[in-house]
């Protein structure tokens, strides 16, 4: 039972995925926090199209390793027994189509994974994506950091 | 654009989106490349019909469950003696009666050897036990009959176990439900008029929940099985308490009690008795049969709680058989609705208070679970015979709920045909329930000293010993059983057991013998057809439905006709008229049929093809194209492709002949302009 003095966290949340290897950490966090209010979960997947095609390409469509991101979404959200919407977009830009969409969703959350890339020495590739959508979302903005592997800490 | 949507706008005039639509989501989920798992509503069905008796299944057995959410739960001793010993133990709920109907027939008097005879088979009992216990030891991943049999002596005194197996499962069904209902008559005795309504509800509804996928749920089971063995203890306590104290009287005769008999207390009646009591034996393998189901290190629980259990059954058998000496009880006459001899029992004991009552109850509780553990185990046993292919696959076939239901319903109807064919009186069903489960014994026991003799492992002398005993005195017992009993009914299992076998060596060698034909060799690399191909198009006119069968016959080969079967020669000269005009490049053979038949000619018409081909060539793949008008409603059904049924009937098996149907759907619109109603 939640706690009624604890403030909700939030009602309905955008959960960014890449594909990448945080996507099950922050779907398993958001429905674990989601439950607790019985928040709506919304799993956002963005297709980044360059300008050389036309916006409505069929890419995402034919692509079977997008698809699979948002099904992998959806199960490991069935898996802690909750339920995730997905929603699958193509744009120009990712952290413009994630605001966008968060705003249209009217998410009062939005949250992101941050991956720690092993090559290159190591490192937080935070990208552009993430301090677009820090700066411009309308909502409370949530990053979630993956921990640093023991041997490269 | 995809998904048929308007690109959505965004804050900025560069930031547009376009929502994608994913149309495999609801059937599907990728889980890799080229990979996709079929997800609830891809198996729901797609017709109205179809989804109400699908909301109707639901209703009866339950949503659909998937394979991962099957529950793999570890069994406590508590919990799994009793889940496993509710047939072993149930059956000294009736094993004490089953002794004094055999010895009445020799009068008041040898109804005192019944406790001889009780001990006897006590001792057996203490000897499979013990030798069971080197099987639970032997084969942890559990050891049936069948599997020991099969791979310790040979396949087909493997198949023998499990012939015997499949009969024990169904012959416990029977007997324990019967006799469910006799100590439910024993409190209620209106219900004898409805004893076979009563038997056949009951497994119904045991059906019905194991269809659902009921699982081998410890406290279902514990609180009946516990019940039955606490208050059992009490009776026989207080019964000996009374003996010792010298309370025991003599009860006095119930109305329905049987008569007396004169014959002489001989041999042949001594054994009898003892072949009538050893039914109490039944399901005690139950335990070694489910060795991986305990909690780890598995095979000592289940030999420690094998143990408890064989000491329990005992004790209670030996108990009861000595209360209702020492009170002169006689049983009930068959199907009169008398009271049981366990009733008599615990009327000694509790009187005809409210214990009495819940004893009763517990008492049916404890058959009706031990009925269901065949439902457990026989749906399991015929699925690994399925896999083996000496049963149909289907045995092997998880249902929705991840229940085998063939295995389920095929038990359930054998068992409840057994109940009507002997008007559901235990009595009757005892005789050919003891064969099948020494059998069972004694095939076990052998392939346990071959076990040890070829492995040779520490202590594998001593072991030998005691399975060699086991399988001495089983199979005597067996020798016994099946020749005192044979007249009364032993000899349908002594038929039906061979007979089974065939079946299972008929089964295995058609399967073996498609396998092989249909073998594809790990060398054969497939290359591009290289027969000619042609098709043939039986058409009952023109319409839509031939026009879209054309177009697909086209797509097959260039070498098309069309064949049109007539007994009337205008209407042929007109429809050659209309096809030459309306389908140019593809010839019209029309055959003229005065003896009216339309299947025949066009099978003889192929034939002439055939034979018409030059034979210095590979005779060609024959393509029949049939048009088809789809039906929406039943009724439909029957008044469309009648003629396209039968001819597919007559075409099927025909060699070198490939029947395509092409369907032909009211919406769908095909490129030329249609001339009326469909065929």
């Amino acid at each position: 039972m939640p706690n009624p003095e604890q403030t909700v966290v939030f009602r309905r949340a955008v959960v960014a995925l890449n594909g990448g290897s945080s996507d099950a950490r922050i779907v398993r966090l958001a429905a674990g926090v989601a439950r607790q209010w019985k928040a709506e979960l919304v799993a956002v997947h963005v297709v980044e199209i360059d300008w050389t095609q036309p916006l409505d390409a069929d890419i995402a469509g034919r692509s079977e390793d997008v698809q699979r991101v948002l099904d992998l979404a959806e199960e490991t959200a069935e898996d802690c027994q909750y339920k995730i919407e997905p929603v699958l977009l193509q744009a120009r830009d990712v952290g413009a189509a994630l605001v966008d969409e968060a705003t249209e969703q009217r998410a009062d959350m939005l949250i992101l994974g941050l991956p720690y890339r092993k090559r290159f020495g190591g490192d937080f590739a935070i990208g552009s994506t993430i301090p677009y959508v820090l700066k411009n979302a309308p909502c409370a903005v949530w990053v979630v950091r993956e921990p640093i592997p023991e041997e490269s800490a | 654009m995809i998904g048929g949507r308007r690109p959505l706008a965004g804050r900025k005039l560069a930031d547009r989106r376009v929502r994608v639509e994913r149309p495999h989501a609801p059937f599907f989920r990728y889980t890799g490349p080229g990979q996709l798992v079929a997800r609830e509503a891809a198996s729901m069905p797609t017709t109205p019909a179809g989804r109400f008796a699908a909301r109707l299944k639901k209703i009866a057995i339950g949503r659909p469950l998937a394979s991962e959410e099957e529950i793999g739960e570890r069994l406590s001793k508590k919990k799994a003696l009793a889940i496993f010993s509710s047939d072993a133990i149930s059956s000294s709920a009736y094993a004490t009666e089953e002794i004094l109907r055999v010895l009445v027939l020799a009068g008041a008097g040898a109804l005192l050897v019944s406790i001889e005879i009780s001990i006897a088979i006590a001792v057996l009992l203490a000897v499979v036990a013990l030798s069971y216990r080197q099987v639970c030891r032997a084969f942890p991943n559990g050891g049936g009959a069948y599997a020991v049999a099969r791979s310790e002596l040979s396949p087909l005194l493997g198949l023998i176990a499990a012939a015997a197996l499949l009969i024990d499962y169904v012959m416990t069904v029977a007997v324990s439900t019967s006799s469910a209902v006799d100590q439910l008559i024993s409190i209620a005795p209106a219900l004898n008029a409805l004893r076979i309504e009563f038997a056949i509800d009951s497994i119904t509804l045991i059906t019905i929940a194991n269809l659902r996928g009921l699982r081998e749920s410890g406290n279902i089971f514990a609180v009946p099985t516990y019940m039955f063995v606490g208050l059992a203890l009490v009776i026989v306590a207080s019964g000996v308490f009374h003996i010792i104290t010298g309370q025991a009287t003599p009860l006095p005769r119930q109305p329905e009690a049987v008569s007396f008999g004169t014959e002489t207390l001989g041999v042949f009646l001594l054994l009898k008795a003892f072949a009538s009591g050893s039914v109490a034996l039944t399901g005690t393998e139950a335990i070694a049969n489910g060795v991986p189901a305990f909690k780890p290190p598995e095979a000592r629980n289940a030999a420690n709680t094998l143990t408890v259990m064989a000491v329990l059954l005992g004790v209670l058998f030996v108990g009861v058989t000595v209360v209702a000496h020492a009170y002169d009880i006689v049983p009930s006459r068959d199907g009169s609705g008398g009271p049981t001899v366990i009733a008599l029992v615990a009327g000694t004991a509790f009187g005809s208070g409210p214990l009495f009552y819940v004893f009763q109850l517990a008492t049916a509780l404890i058959l009706f679970l031990a009925a269901n553990t065949s439902f457990n185990a026989f749906p399991r046993l015929a699925a690994i015979l399925a896999e083996d292919g000496y049963m149909p696959r289907p045995f092997g076939f998880r249902g929705d709920r991840l229940a085998y239901s063939w295995g389920i319903i095929a038990l359930a109807a054998i068992a409840a045909a057994l109940l009507v064919y002997f008007g559901g009186i235990t009595t009757l069903l005892i005789p050919l329930y003891s064969v099948g489960v020494f059998v069972c014994f004694t095939l076990s026991q052998l392939g346990m000293v071959r076990h040890w003799l070829r492995l040779r492992e520490s202590g594998w002398a001593w072991r030998t010993a005691i399975n060699a005993s086991g399988a001495i005195l089983t199979a005597v017992v067996l020798v016994v059983v099946a020749s005192v009993k044979f007249t009364s009914g032993a000899y349908l299992v002594v038929i039906l057991i061979p007979m089974q076998v065939a079946v299972f060596l008929f089964i295995r060698r058609q399967y073996e013998a498609s396998r092989e034909k249909l073998t594809v060799r790990g060398d054969f690399v497939v290359k591009p057809p290289h027969r000619e191909e042609r098709v043939v198009i039986p058409i009952p006119t023109i319409n839509r439905a031939v026009v879209q069968a054309v177009n697909v016959a086209r797509s097959i080969s260039d070498d098309v006709r069309a064949v049109f079967i007539s007994d009337d020669p205008d209407a042929a000269a007109e429809l050659r008229e209309r096809w030459e005009r309306q389908v140019p490049g593809v010839p019209l053979v029309v055959v003229e049929s005065p003896y009216r038949a339309l299947v025949g000619p066009m099978t003889a018409y192929l034939d002439v093809l055939d034979r018409a081909w030059p034979p210095d060539k590979e005779a060609p793949i024959t393509f029949v194209v049939i048009p088809e008008y789809v039906a929406r409603n039943w009724w439909e059904r029957i008044l469309y492709n009648q003629v396209a049924r039968r001819l597919r009937t007559a075409l099927l098996g025909r060699p070198h002949t490939v029947v395509v149907n092409v369907p032909y759907r009211r919406e769908e619109a095909t490129t030329p302009e249609p001339e009326g109603p469909g065929p």
